[in-house]
């Protein structure tokens, strides 16, 4: 009988040493071994993507060219998407990671996917272009958040150090909600392990920081395949929401083509008016 | 000028104003095409009917896009959501954009009145090439019948009333308008056999008196396809010379050369206008 107890003890013994070996992996910073972003070149555009849900997904991507265009970007970073082209304004946005799975219409008449960028860590501004059109360089950033159709779109969570020292890591941020304690878990990368932390803060919830490997493929995480098989299964069919469209605010004083083109509307209508009066003095 | 020319600036002006979503392009068209036709419309014509026409065309638009589309930051007022297509939010942008598409169709119909307005149906027939000839024959019968379908329709009411006929609900206007359409299928077979009579189709189309290409038609004709060639240049180069309010309304993007083009179809209205005429 004691012989047996002693098992069970040992038994015991063993998995709860094996527990917490496992929670101490898991808590454990990111495995330095594995590069820091999505592609290969020196300069360096962040994504951050944030779902009707509040979870978000950010990535690093680099790229060896001076800039790249914001659908390049997305490309770049993995992330499943669709979109739809508006003529000059470039393609819009309609789908990302199967949210929605499902559209007939892009923008949505309910949500729709607003495109923000971020210009060398500053904050973020709507586009006024399609992602296409959009042109991000070294510093930048881009990011999506799934909206409703009435109302302003907040901007997703700040880019800042998405490319900076983590260097090497895509983040998702899971469970958004603020009582959410945080969470640990760990699965197996690519490169033989990845280790998910997640932390709390007051703009970004619980945020999981995912180290992965030299990209975003099959096999990364768990967390980051579902997302992107999920995506890729929606993309081929349909995909919804679209990119925003607002005010360029840059620059300051009056705008040389509004004032050229106040006037010459001006001139005209004032011609037009001229002319009606004269014609109704007229006699007929 | 030569009606040719008055044909080649319609198309070059609907061009433009079709070209592009940005309604200070196509306001500045809409201004435009309305100086034109303020300088050439002949004396007894009336812009009355066409500019309600205009203004209900483009209410209509406005309305349409604001009850179907309740995307946009603004909201202006709610409808209860189990409204069919209407039921949503009903917002700035999307009256921005129904605004804009009417002002598009305002720009493109004033872009054509000159066809009906300033000159006469043959002309529409002479400003066709050779290889068109029929068609603008039909389309110069049409407009005609437009007009004389209007003309039919008074005179029949007026004599009806005459005989103690007052409309009472929609089965009343039978009396009306039975009598219209019967008139103005005697009018078509009248023309037809006219037509016949003089030989229609037999050979090309002769002129009493041909139309004489001047210095002016050629700087109109230039003026007119430099706007067109400048607004599809633009748009082949991938400029942004659209306007998409939503999510959040903003102030159109403008090109002082696209203003420039949009003012060189201006050019007809400050010419004298008795040199054409």
């Amino acid at each position: 009988m004691r012989r047996w107890t002693r098992l069970l003890t040992a038994i015991l013994a063993a998995t709860a040493v094996a527990m917490a070996v496992a929670a101490l992996a898991a808590l454990a910073p990111a495995s330095p071994l594995v590069s820091s972003c999505a592609g290969a070149g020196p300069n360096h555009a962040a994504l951050v993507v944030e779902h009707g849900d509040g979870s978000t997904v950010t990535r690093c991507v680099s790229f060896a060219t001076a800039s790249v265009s914001g659908e390049q970007l997305l490309d770049l970073s993995g992330v499943a998407w669709s979109g739809e082209s508006f003529g000059s304004f470039g393609e819009a946005v309609c789908a990302v990671d199967a949210e929605p799975a499902h559209y007939s219409t892009c923008p949505g008449k309910d949500s729709y996917w607003a495109a923000f960028v971020a210009r060398g860590g500053g904050p973020w501004q709507l586009t006024s272009v399609g992602v296409s059109t959009l042109t991000l360089s070294d510093g930048d950033a881009e990011g999506l958040r799934y909206v409703p159709a009435a109302g302003s779109p907040a901007a997703p969570p700040s880019s800042v150090g998405v490319c900076a020292a983590a260097g090497a890591t895509a983040t998702v941020a899971v469970a958004p909600t603020a009582t959410a304690p945080p969470a640990t878990r760990t699965s197996a990368g690519a490169a033989g392990t990845a280790s998910v932390g997640a932390t709390a803060s007051p703009s970004a919830p619980a945020a999981a920081t995912v180290s992965a490997g030299e990209s975003f493929a099959p096999g990364v995480t768990a967390a980051t395949t579902h997302t992107s098989t999920a995506a890729s299964a929606s993309a081929s069919g349909v995909a919804v929401g679209i990119d925003g469209a607002p005010a360029p605010t840059g620059g300051s004083g009056i705008d040389f083509g509004l004032l050229v083109a106040a006037l010459t509307g001006g001139a005209l209508g004032g011609l037009a008016l001229l002319r009606l009066s004269a014609g109704r003095r007229r006699p007929s | 000028m030569s009606p040719r020319t008055w044909l080649i600036w319609s198309l070059a002006a609907v061009t433009v104003a079709v070209s592009t979503d940005n309604p200070v392009y196509r306001g500045l068209v809409a201004l435009a095409a309305l100086n034109v036709l303020l300088t050439w419309l002949p004396p007894g014509r009336r812009m009355k009917p066409l500019a309600v026409a205009l203004v209900i065309a483009a209410a209509l638009a406005a309305l349409i896009n604001v009850l179907a589309s309740h995307t946009g930051a603004d909201v202006l007022a709610r409808l209860p959501s189990d409204w069919p297509l209407v039921g949503g939010a009903l917002t700035l942008e999307s009256l921005a954009f129904g605004s804009d598409v009417g002002l598009g169709l305002v720009a493109a119909l004033l872009a054509v009145a000159p066809l009906s307005m300033v000159l006469e149906p043959h002309d529409v027939v002479d400003a066709m090439p050779g290889p068109l000839e029929r068609t603008g024959i039909a389309v110069a019968t049409s407009l005609n019948l437009v007009s004389g379908f209007g003309r039919t329709f008074t005179a029949v009411s007026d004599a009806q009333r005459m005989r103690g006929w007052r409309p009472r609900g929609i089965r009343s206007w039978s009396e009306v308008l039975v009598p219209v359409v019967l008139t103005a299928i005697e009018d078509s077979v009248l023309l037809a056999e006219a037509m016949e009579a003089r030989g229609f189709g037999a050979a090309r189309r002769t002129s009493y008196a041909a139309t004489r290409w001047s210095r002016v038609d050629s700087a109109v004709v230039a003026a007119a396809l430099g706007s067109a060639a400048l607004f599809i240049g633009f748009r082949l180069a991938g400029v942004a010379i659209d306007w998409y309010p939503y999510p959040i309304l903003y102030l159109p993007p403008i090109n002082p050369a696209l203003v420039a083009g949009c003012l060189a179809l201006a050019l007809p209205g400050f010419l004298p206008a008795e040199r054409g005429r």
